[in-house]
């Protein structure tokens, strides 16, 4: 792999990771009044977390996992009204005044969003693991995935 | 209520059957069968209790509201006499049970309980009182009876018997659903005491499919061939479904449909034809086999056969009698399993040829036996003689082509019955063929209590023969209002009906004894191999078209996929409309096109990996382009993101691909451009075609106002995502994860061959990593 083998990728990936992180939350957190979202935040989180775990600066994720927890966080924003007798997926807005950031506005939909992001993230982790690993590893994939049905039960 | 109540003690002592008799201990095992009986012995006073009433109980439960369907339970003459000879010989097979298993059975909770769901089950099937409540219980007797045919799970001869039934009585199933459909759509009601007659051409095909529902379930020829099988289960099961209840089930369909359907073409020779042919084809089966329990199997066919050609012939004398053998061969039939099962249990064997000398061994089983088989034979003073007198009677009273065919088939079938219960005493209890006296394991009291008690009860119906005859009248009364001048007789004096039973008696008893004298080759089940080869063929088919499907080829995959597309498209051609497109606004988009057809054009001309990398981007990065040049900066954030994202995929793929494409062979080569060229049309005449029709003005203004006031955002694009149209973004969730599995399962299984992506032939591919091949293992 070209990453493996050159130290300025390597060393560039380490730099901009960071970096990309306060992208994905500038994007995930602007995304109510400005382009991003979730699905912008995810990708980018995506693509840095694979490239980290591609090359070796840090050890995978599970990503089935990061899928899993951002579809359960969604089916509560979905859910979570009705127990309250609201519609599916109602939408509460909370307002208040936090010191440095003045006035801060957010809603149930940013929850929501946050699961957008795990599962973005999940997504992309899981593809580019899988692209990375292809038919030579496969078992460690699979491994992963028993370790996390294990996990689970 | 009280029919509920009773349904629901069925499932109370399930419940606890299976929460306690798992894990009790200090508790015989058998304890289970006591549970399992009080619920039955409610179920049996509950009918008892409907019979000695002049007004039917009913119960309705709306099911789902609007769409007509409700459970609804009826407890009238008809419904108590059936629900007594279920509950009240479900009580005997449970007191049997604890006789026939040892404490060390294994899995005698799950039987128990899966005895009483059937018992249950059969209860609402005979209580039920509308077509879809009718059609529930049916369903739920043929999955019980299949749990309790393959209880003993781990003999493979078992599996196959135990799918054999399932699947000849899921598909009658699915024909009684089809023939209930028909006849509910009319206006004959779901009712089923109140549904009216019908003729017409969907009255006929439906009483085509209730007949085939009914010869599924009660063993007719052709579909008799599960039946057999089925004495694979334990000697209770037998006892209980195959003599008075589940195979009951199809003859009491053809009583309960009998005055919907007798005004059509196909109802009274489909069903005389369907009867005569088992009742004649069983009896010879009875008389070939030489396993104890098979040759009562063939029996019960063929008896059965007698109940649906009576049955199906629909005049009010014959309906009488239908409903009298229905009765007689509940009690006789279980009596005889139940010896079997004594038998089978106290001397290791059930095969006629080594049983010798148990007629001074097991004296009370040998005269259970002889009353048992005499009642079925018809011989008098027991309860099967004015029974099958009445059938003679029936046969008597019609007119026209039924009375020659009815009476040959039923003279004809009654001499083999007789014939085949003679040789079926004969053999059980006369010597073997080697002489040796066969070893006797002690008495049971259960068993020997319940078939003597099943005995007398053949002897006590003849002498009450009034009271039989009573319940058995108004219960017909209901099915044919005809049946009300009828009674059982119990001494007829020298009519035809008489003269022909004693010529029955006298011809079949020297053919019985004849035959017992044989020794012929045990026939091969042929029909139940053809059903099984059947299933066979089924499987293995399925298996080649998925391993044809599934080959594993993602080039190929891929290409299926893009022709259907583009084939999708083609219905747009029509909606272009070339005057209302626009062909440009302004200069930037032209520009940013050119760049976007040059990177394209790239791509496929580079033959380096990298190059056609570098090509790919620059065209979505065009298109980023062109999203921020109409004034859409989500949509260019978010491919600038995913042109990102595939940045970093070609990072971490090409190191492990070779540096160039490799060669591609001509035709495949020209079948790739042919292909691609037609999707690129496709999606421009999608384009285009969307943009002929403008939907009036767009509803802009309305969702940054509402983005605003519901949603608390100024982003409308994000508000519609994770507000507006929220649950459309959770099904986009769930589709993104199961894309992501997919994607996995195809990077780990599609890449493990050659690796390289010309790779057409499906042959080629690792075995191991197609999912044909995991099929296969699954399934074998």
């Amino acid at each position: 792999m070209i990453a493996d083998r050159s130290i300025v990728v390597q060393d560039g990936i380490r730099l901009a990771s960071p970096l990309a992180i306060i992208v994905a939350t500038m994007l995930f957190f602007g995304g109510h009044n400005q382009p991003g979202g979730g699905f912008a935040g995810g990708l980018v989180l995506g693509a840095v977390v694979a490239l980290r775990s591609a090359t070796g600066l840090s050890v995978p994720l599970h990503p089935v996992r990061m899928m899993a927890l951002g579809g359960v966080i969604i089916g509560g924003v979905a859910l979570g009204p009705l127990v309250v007798g609201d519609v599916v997926l109602d939408q509460y807005i909370w307002e208040t005044t936090l010191p440095v950031l003045g006035k801060v506005k957010a809603g149930t939909a940013l929850i929501f969003d946050a699961g957008v992001v795990l599962v973005v993230l999940g997504l992309i982790v899981a593809m580019l693991d899988a692209l990375a690993q292809g038919g030579e590893h496969r078992t460690t994939l699979r491994l992963d995935a028993e370790g996390d049905r294990e996990a689970d039960q | 209520m009280l029919l509920w109540v009773v349904l629901g003690a069925h499932l109370a002592g399930i419940g606890l059957i299976m929460f306690a008799g798992g894990t009790q201990r200090r508790l015989d095992a058998r304890a289970v069968f006591v549970v399992a009986a009080l619920p039955a012995l409610f179920a049996t006073g509950a009918s008892i209790r409907g019979l000695s009433q002049d007004t039917a109980t009913t119960s309705r439960v709306a099911w789902v509201e609007g769409l007509d369907l409700v459970l609804a339970l009826r407890l009238d003459a008809l419904s108590a006499l059936l629900g007594l000879i279920v509950a009240g010989i479900g009580v005997l097979v449970f007191v049997y049970s604890a006789g026939y298993f040892t404490e060390s059975s294994a899995g005698l909770a799950r039987f128990a309980a899966t005895l009483s769901g059937f018992s249950a089950s059969m209860i609402g099937l005979v209580w039920s009182d509308s077509i879809w409540t009718l059609f529930v219980f049916w369903e739920l007797t043929s999955i019980t009876s299949f749990l309790l045919v393959g209880h003993k799970h781990v003999d493979e001869a078992v599996q196959r018997s135990a799918r054999r039934a399932l699947l000849i009585t899921a598909s009658g199933g699915l024909a009684l659903l089809a023939g209930l459909l028909l006849i509910a759509d009319g206006d004959t009601g779901i009712a089923l005491r109140d549904l009216e007659p019908t003729t017409g051409t969907a009255a006929t095909v439906a009483a085509a499919l209730v007949l085939i529902a009914a010869a599924t379930k009660s063993a007719q020829i052709p579909f008799h061939v599960w039946l057999p099988g089925a004495m694979a289960a334990p000697t209770p099961v037998s006892a209980y479904l195959h003599s008075a209840t589940m195979v009951k089930a199809g003859v009491i369909a053809v009583a309960l449909f009998g005055p919907i359907f007798k005004d059509t073409d196909v109802w009274q020779p489909l069903g005389i034809a369907f009867g005569l042919g088992s009742m004649i084809w069983g009896a010879i089966g009875a008389l070939r086999h030489v396993d104890a329990k098979l040759i009562l199997a063939w029996g019960t066919i063929s008896q059965l056969g007698l109940m649906i050609a009576v049955l199906a012939t629909g005049s009010a004398k014959a309906t009488f009698a239908g409903i009298s053998i229905l009765v007689a061969h509940a009690i006789f039939k279980a009596a005889l399993f139940m010896v079997v099962g004594e038998i089978d249990v106290r001397t290791g064997t059930r095969d006629v040829r080594k049983l010798g000398g148990l007629r001074t061994s097991m004296p009370v089983a040998f005269w259970v036996c002889v009353v048992s088989g005499a009642s079925m034979a018809g011989i008098p003073p027991l309860l099967g003689f004015p029974a099958k007198e009445a059938a003679l009677e029936a046969a008597l009273g019609v007119d026209g082509w039924q009375r020659v065919v009815l009476l040959v088939g039923v003279v004809g079938g009654s001499v083999l019955t007789v014939a085949y219960t003679t040789r079926f005493v004969l053999t059980v209890f006369g010597p073997s063929d080697s002489g040796e006296v066969t070893d006797v394991a002690p008495r049971r009291l259960p068993i020997t209590a319940v078939t003597t008690l099943l005995a007398a009860a053949s002897i006590v119906g003849f002498v009450a023969l009034d009271w039989v005859g009573d319940g058995v009248r108004s219960a017909a009364v209901l099915l044919n209002p005809g049946s009300e001048v009828y009674s059982l007789i119990r001494w007829p004096g020298l009519k035809t009906a008489f003269v022909l039973s004693m010529v029955i008696i006298a011809a079949g008893i020297p053919l019985g004894w004849f035959l017992s004298r044989r020794t012929d080759d045990i026939p091969r089940p042929l029909g139940a191999d053809g059903a099984d080869r059947l299933v066979d063929e089924v499987l293995s088919g399925a298996r080649r078209i998925t391993g044809r499907v599934q080959h594993g080829s993602l080039p190929v995959y891929l290409m299926t996929a893009v022709v259907v597309a583009s084939a999708a498209s083609v219905p747009f051609i029509a909606a272009i409309d070339v005057d209302a497109l626009r062909w440009t606004d302004g200069a930037v988009v032209p520009a940013l096109g050119v760049l976007i057809v040059a990177g394209a054009i790239g791509t496929v001309r580079i033959p380096g990996r990298l190059g056609a990398a570098l090509g790919l981007g620059s065209v979505g990065f065009g298109m980023a382009g062109v999203f921020v040049a109409q004034g859409a900066p989500d949509l260019a954030l978010t491919q600038l993101l995913v042109e990102t994202v595939v940045v970093v995929a070609f990072v971490i793929g090409l190191g492990r691909l070779s540096a160039n494409f490799p060669p591609v062979g001509y035709v495949w080569r020209t079948l790739r451009m042919v292909v691609a060229t037609g999707l690129g049309a496709a999606v421009s005449i999608g384009l285009a075609g969307a943009a002929s029709k403008p939907s009036g003005s767009a509803p802009v203004s309305d969702f940054v106002d509402e983005a605003a006031a519901t949603g608390g955002g100024n982003n409308v694009v994000n508000v519609i995502l994770t507000d507006v149209r929220a649950l459309d973004t959770f099904g986009e969730v769930v589709v993104l994860v199961a894309v992501a599995v997919g994607i996995v399962a195809l990077a780990q299984s599609g890449r493990a061959g050659a690796g390289d992506d010309t790779d057409l032939d499906p042959e080629g591919a690792d075995p191991e990593g197609t999912p044909a091949r995991s099929v296969d293992e699954v399934a074998s």
